[in-house]
């Protein structure tokens, strides 16, 4: 049995540099004040509309002082009068973290898909799509992923009774403005 | 495709020889998926051209079932994700409630957890090693050798919490009540005899060659490419990336803690079982740690926790090594008793949609091997 290579590693992890630097660089790489800083419980916050959902996160992901090349998670949330798309990354590289807030309309809001830069997003995107009604322009398989696949419901929205399959199966009226 | 010998002369060239794809559905009732997960795989003779996960079977609505219910009253359904690890799953569920509520926990509540989540651990590698085997074919030996271990584990979950596989054991600000008397003598006793289960299991799996030669250079993956596809956990580790949450970015107590990550060369099959039989030693060394260092007395719960917790507002992204992987909760509040949203970021969710990736251009029989070792459990995929 031969022994196999260890196959060189893109950097070393762990290398952690403090986070209230972040702020600072992400300033200095998207001028104009874009972005609209924040900051939840344990991360910094960013808000950007959908239409430069792409080009701030190809910046996130390239520069090297920032290098987030980890799409942890996507979540979406429905306010009810609004919708939007939290998206957490991360950088193994210096080992911060950012989360990234898409606000929408509610309906069926168009955001861009982040397939293209992070493979990681395929399932992610399909799930807040059938959970919310999310349109990712741009997923390669934009099915149902937990869901039945005919089954065209957003059971996340505020809007969504909780249990009621009387009104799935047709017996009774769902609430108003609720539509299957 | 065909290697057609010398000697032999074939009806038809080769090149002309037209192979039609089969498509093989596998699941969602099979042994081999570990649960209720279905794969439909298109295959040309033995080699997987393209395979379709599909999930969703044991889907609940966590999620939604979390924003309808009182903060403690939705902890019964956290421990049901990863019910091979549930202790862990309320750990998560605990500290982003916590984060929210500002709610502070006591030094010996955060020991128990440690020692409960890595138990947890300890206990989910063994159901892996065990059911790994199977799936290789080392048939029930390894099964029937980690059952062993896991029922003392889940005895010991007993007398703790009163529960075996879902203790709900855990409260936001502590954990529900005090260790029983002979708790540390018990767990050193259940640790002694969990090292020697292992060292059978190595012995059974590392030094059985035909194991080692069917799972080593099997779906190997690049550090670059595990990142890209969302790996976590032993996965990710298993290329060779030494990324362990409780060291880049640690909560609870695990920074007083002396443990090492280990991590894999290659990011192959045996890689990937090696990662996770190295990581109970180091599960081990932290339950020992834990019982030395940790007050003998004093509360295990928050005193000025208030009735019904109401929390303002908030908004936080929690994230703890699980068993899997990264398992991680997103956190809304936005007033009265119940969370306005929480998202679960489960590791076999994101380990599996690398799937595809893995099994295109293997055979069928290591199709199922790459599951395998993949180590999903499908309730914390489904949600």
């Amino acid at each position: 049995m031969t022994e196999a290579q260890a196959r060189p590693l893109p950097y070393p992890v762990g290398s952690q540099s403090p986070q209230e630097g972040l702020k600072d660089l992400l300033a200095k790489a998207v001028p104009g004040g874009l972005l609209t800083f924040g900051a939840t419980a344990t991360d910094l916050d960013v808000t950007v509309p959908p239409a430069d959902l792409l080009t701030l996160v190809t910046t996130l992901r390239d520069r090297p002082e920032l290098a987030f090349d980890l799409l942890r998670n996507i979540a979406g949330v429905d306010y009810e009068t609004d919708m939007a798309l939290k998206y957490h990354l991360y950088s193994l590289k210096h080992g911060h973290a950012l989360q990234v807030t898409v606000p929408t309309t509610s309906g069926h809001p168009h955001v861009p898909s982040l397939t293209s830069l992070y493979p990681a997003a395929n399932w992610h995107e399909r799930e807040a799509s059938e959970m919310f009604g999310f349109v990712f322009d741009g997923h390669p398989n934009p099915k149902n992923l937990l869901l039945e696949e005919d089954l065209h419901i957003h059971p996340l929205l505020k809007a969504h009774p909780l249990a009621k399959v009387e009104i799935l199966q047709g017996i009774e009226e769902g609430p108003p403005g609720f539509k299957f | 495709m065909t290697h057609w010998p010398e000697t032999t002369t074939p009806v038809l060239p080769p090149d002309d020889l037209n192979t039609v794809d089969m498509t093989i559905n596998i699941g969602p009732q099979h042994p081999a998926t570990h649960g209720v997960f279905r794969m439909v795989l298109t295959v040309d003779g033995e080699l997987v051209v393209d395979c379709e996960p599909y999930i969703g079977y044991l889907h609940r609505g966590l999620e939604k079932l979390s924003e309808t219910a009182d903060y403690r009253q939705s902890m019964g359904w956290w421990d049901r994700t990863d019910y091979l690890a549930g202790m862990c799953c309320e750990m998560a569920y605990c500290m982003a409630v916590e984060k929210l509520g500002g709610l502070e926990v006591p030094e010996r509540a955060e020991y128990i957890r440690v020692i409960m989540a890595e138990l947890s651990r300890i206990n989910s590698h063994f159901m892996f090693l065990g059911a790994f085997g199977t799936d290789v074919g080392v048939l029930g030996t390894t099964f029937t050798y980690a059952w062993r271990e896991r029922e003392r584990i889940y005895d010991l979950f007993e007398e703790v919490a009163g529960d075996r596989m879902f203790p709900t054991y855990l409260r936001p600000g502590g954990v529900s009540m005090d260790l029983p008397e002979n708790f540390e003598q018990r767990c050193r006793w259940v640790l002694d005899s969990a090292r020697q289960g292992m060292e059978d299991l190595d012995g059974m799996m590392t030094g059985n060659e035909i194991f080692v030669e069917r799972c080593r250079d099997l779906g190997p993956i690049t550090p670059e490419r595990g990142i890209a596809l969302g790996l976590s956990g032993p996965m990710l580790r298993a290329t060779g990336l030494p990324w362990d949450i409780r060291k880049a970015e640690p909560y609870s107590i695990y920074d007083r803690l002396d443990f090492e990550v280990p991590v894999g060369r290659q990011g192959d099959v045996f890689d990937r079982y090696f990662v996770r039989l190295a990581e109970m030693y180091q599960s081990m060394r932290i339950v020992e740690q834990c019982l030395d260092q940790m007050p003998k007395s004093g509360l295990v719960l928050n005193p000025n926790l208030p009735k019904t917790l109401r929390i303002e507002s908030g908004e936080c992204y929690i994230r703890t090594e699980g068993t899997k992987g990264e398992y991680s909760v997103y956190a809304l509040a936005k007033g009265g008793n119940k969370p306005y949203r929480m998202k679960l970021r489960s590791p076999s969710f994101c380990n599996l949609s690398g799937l595809r990736e893995m099994v295109v251009g293997t055979y069928v029989a290591d199709a199922i091997v790459i599951l395998g070792s993949l180590d999903i459990v499908l309730g914390e995929v489904d949600k």
